[in-house]
């Protein structure tokens, strides 16, 4: 697992916002678990969706620092199969994400793109 | 191997890793986990991929997240623990209420239950911070014995008093022996080479009290005799070295603290110097 710098954010997270951000410039503001680790797999042409664990612990750290909010699904939208958890960017993880973007085209070093002090 | 039957043993492992967590977050992350491997399932089925196929996946993904559900527990059981306390702390005052119901001889006023709520659940807050700065069982006795210590040492002297009567000013002198272990616990910052010099501080300045006792002749106050100042004192130094006792073995499994970014490390220095 890749240790975190206090006030960064992991590569898999930086990745998560990306992929959100990128899911609202094509007007799907809210996604979830599976449905985000299989568009991850898609854009990076990986072989294998991302853990578990790995992906709901990053998809929590990240509503903790306030870069995701999320509602579990209305029981009538899931017509009969389990009930989805519903992530959505706020503005600052949006922020967050455009500023991972552009820091990626800029070649300077920065791999690890400060947010707000960890949360207690 | 059924994608269904993988299913079942990662909700199996789900369920025993959010176990004894708050029902909230415990729930939460089954539902979730349960609505994506359901997800799974019929995505990869509707790409015709083969049962097999599939259930390898789910147990990859369960396996590659194992150290992230553990660590992820971690977190949350640490902010479960606060609760504990609460409830031990309740549960040890609802024993003096109890008996005062049945005897005269229990007779707690509010006061009385303020400060002992107080001093359990500051001790058990206590506790539960310096055991979440490291691991080790030795490291998690040592703390252990060392708030037992205080925590007794506080009781005895706020409720029938170690040296004289109850109230001699002379018991005031605790309150330097604790103010040296809680600086020295500060000063060390919990890590375990310091905190075990910390606690022969400690037992040194308890000892310390026990001879300026007897040499301001205490013992010649008909309810402390010497062999009850010493006794009682002795006990409490024997706690404090084996506290600090616990501390060095569990130092030995801990790396020495690095010094500072940009400290000079002096001794090194002058030993590379000659």
């Amino acid at each position: 697992m890749a240790r975190r710098k206090p006030g960064t954010l992991l590569p898999l997270e930086t990745e998560i916002l990306e992929v959100a951000l990128s899911m609202l410039s094509s007007e799907q503001a809210t996604f979830h678990g599976f449905g985000l680790a299989q568009t991850m797999r898609e854009q990076t042409g990986s072989r294998s969706l991302t853990g578990h664990g790995t992906l709901y612990k990053a998809l929590s750290r990240l509503e903790e620092r306030g870069l995701l909010t999320s509602r579990w699904e209305d029981a009538a939208a899931a017509e009969g199969r389990p009930r989805r958890r519903l992530y959505e960017l706020t503005r600052q993880g949006a922020h967050v994400a455009e500023q991972a973007l552009a820091d990626r085209a800029d070649p300077a070093p920065r791999p690890f793109p400060r947010v707000a002090s960890e949360p207690a | 191997m059924t994608p269904e039957s993988m299913a079942k043993l990662v909700a199996r492992w789900v369920r025993f890793y959010t176990r004894s967590l708050p029902a909230p977050i415990a729930s939460r992350r089954i539902d979730e986990i349960h609505a994506d491997l359901h997800d799974h399932i019929a995505h990869e089925r509707g790409h015709g991929t083969s049962d097999r196929r599939i259930a390898l996946d789910i147990l990859s993904r369960m396996v590659r997240g194992l150290a992230a559900d553990t660590s992820w527990r971690g977190r949350h059981a640490r902010a479960g623990s606060v609760r504990r306390v609460a409830l031990v702390t309740t549960l040890v005052l609802s024993v003096p209420l109890l008996a005062m119901q049945f005897t005269d001889e229990v007779a707690w006023g509010v006061f009385d239950f303020a400060v002992a709520g107080a001093l359990l659940g500051g001790t058990g807050l206590i506790h539960r911070l310096a055991v979440s700065k490291a691991g080790n069982i030795a490291y998690r006795a040592a703390v252990g014995v060392a708030l037992a210590a205080g925590l007794f040492l506080v009781w005895l002297v706020l409720a029938v008093g170690v040296i004289g009567d109850t109230g001699d000013p002379a018991d005031l002198m605790y309150v330097g022996v604790l103010a040296v272990g809680f600086i020295g616990a500060g000063v060390a910052r919990f890590q375990p080479h310091g905190m075990a010099r910390a606690l022969l501080a400690t037992a040194l300045a308890q000892a310390s009290v026990a001879v300026v006792a007897l040499i301001a002749g205490k013992h010649q106050a008909p309810i402390s005799s010497v062999f009850e100042i010493l006794g009682l004192n002795g006990l409490f130094v024997a706690l404090f070295i084996g506290s600090a006792w616990l501390f060095r073995r569990a130092a030995r499994a801990t790396p020495p603290p690095l010094p500072a970014p940009g400290r000079p490390r002096a001794r090194e220095e002058r030993r590379s110097s000659r």
